[in-house]
């Protein structure tokens, strides 16, 4: 199982959920990965690039085909890809090795130069996921309905999550607006065993935060609801939203 | 925050030259290179030398038996150093940790398996030689 990669140029983007009905991210998809080919970055999607929990197989069809044929035309023109596996794209693993091309793993330590980044998806620091499997497998079929009723609810639970952290969290306490505090913490954790940055998905929450040792806690968020993604080069990282980046470049 | 949080686990800063543990000691913690690098020797023979993330001290952790081999920080090192009672909780708030420890373990098996055949192939092995290649296998 590959957990390393030597990348100069890497950019890392998370939960576009490519089959989930409220997923509309493809052509901005197929555009991000070109750029990021014709600029020499190797691609790193960060988990539930794919969504086979809450699939839609109309949506699926129509949405992954161009997906996959934009991420092989990056990988012929020398762009490395790597797809570390999230929780809504756990049972596509094997169609994805035997796809050919990828590099999947189940994280990665990425090494920019002197720079040491942890990539993972990050659900195993879920409390909800950990703690009640089961009924986070209901929750996320029941969430699948609420979604073919109407996509904006989606919108809606990110808005209460993100209103709900300014409440309960604790002043002073660090992190990312809307996450549980765990995610933070277990960055920081990560941070301690020698990476300088720790690149974490599933949350749909976008920001960054500073560890405990001096290191960066990123999440570039879902593309379904805004399109960040993580810079990693020139000994750095950053959180860039694509759409700017995309007219400057 | 760390120290306040997880207290099976610490942060420890080390000078250069400054010993972690010597070979026979009966200390049991295990750590992880956060910055600076590790010289690991066994009866004054350099071993080999560790950067940031990997692993020492974890034999004695596992087994419960004196240090194998002598560590010496090499330039101001800080380590992650973590308490034989906390390993498990480690495992269970990290367990990337626990993955990467046992790749860490099997490539040395790996690496150990691949030198003693080297050895046997190029002819007869005699003791010294023998042990030379267990004890970088260990570090």
């Amino acid at each position: 199982m590959i957990t390393r990669a030597d990348s100069p140029r890497m950019v890392v983007i998370s939960d576009l959920h490519l089959g989930n009905p409220f997923s509309s991210v493809r052509r901005r998809t197929v555009s991000f990965i070109h750029w990021a080919a014709a600029n020499g970055y190797d691609i790193c999607v960060n988990g539930d690039g794919f969504d086979v929990a809450q699939v839609s197989l109309g949506r699926f069809t129509h949405d992954v085909p161009e997906v996959l044929q934009a991420l092989r035309g990056a990988i012929d023109k020398g762009s490395a890809v790597y797809y570390v596996v999230g929780n809504h794209d756990i049972v596509f693993e094997h169609f994805l090795i035997d796809w050919g091309g990828f590099k999947l793993a189940p994280f990665l330590n990425v090494r920019c130069g002197n720079l040491r980044v942890r990539v993972e998806h990050g659900h195993l620091y879920d409390p909800f996921f950990v703690l009640s499997p089961r009924l986070y497998d209901f929750c996320t079929w029941l969430g699948g309905l609420a979604l073919a009723l109407h996509p904006s609810l989606y919108r809606s639970w990110i808005r209460f999550e993100r209103l709900r952290s300014r409440f309960t969290r604790k002043r002073g306490m660090s992190g990312i607006e809307g996450e549980p505090l765990s995610f933070f913490e277990s960055a920081g954790r990560i941070e301690a065993r020698g990476f300088d940055a720790v690149v974490f998905g599933h949350t749909h929450h976008t920001g960054w935060a500073e560890l405990p040792l001096g290191g960066r806690y990123i999440n570039p968020g879902s593309w379904m609801l805004s399109p960040h993604f993580v810079k990693i080069e020139d000994d750095k990282t950053e959180l860039v939203n694509f759409a700017r980046e995309d007219k400057v470049g | 925050m760390l120290k306040d949080k997880f207290s099976h686990e610490s942060i420890r800063d080390y000078e250069d030259g400054e010993c972690i543990f010597r070979e026979g000691d009966s200390s049991f913690e295990m750590y992880v290179v956060h910055s600076g690098n590790v010289l690991v020797s066994k009866a004054g023979l350099a071993l080999g030398e560790l950067s940031r993330g990997e692993f020492l001290g974890e034999m004695s952790l596992l087994e419960s038996l004196p240090r194998s081999a002598t560590a010496i920080a090499k330039g101001k090192t800080r380590l992650l150093c973590i308490q034989p009672g906390g390993f498990l909780l480690k495992i269970r708030r990290d367990p990337t940790f626990a993955f990467e420890l046992l790749q860490s373990l099997s490539a040395r098996i790996r690496l150990t398996n691949e030198r003693l055949l080297g050895s046997v192939k190029a002819g007869p092995v005699d003791e010294q030689s023998l042990q030379k290649i267990l004890d970088k296998g260990a570090a």
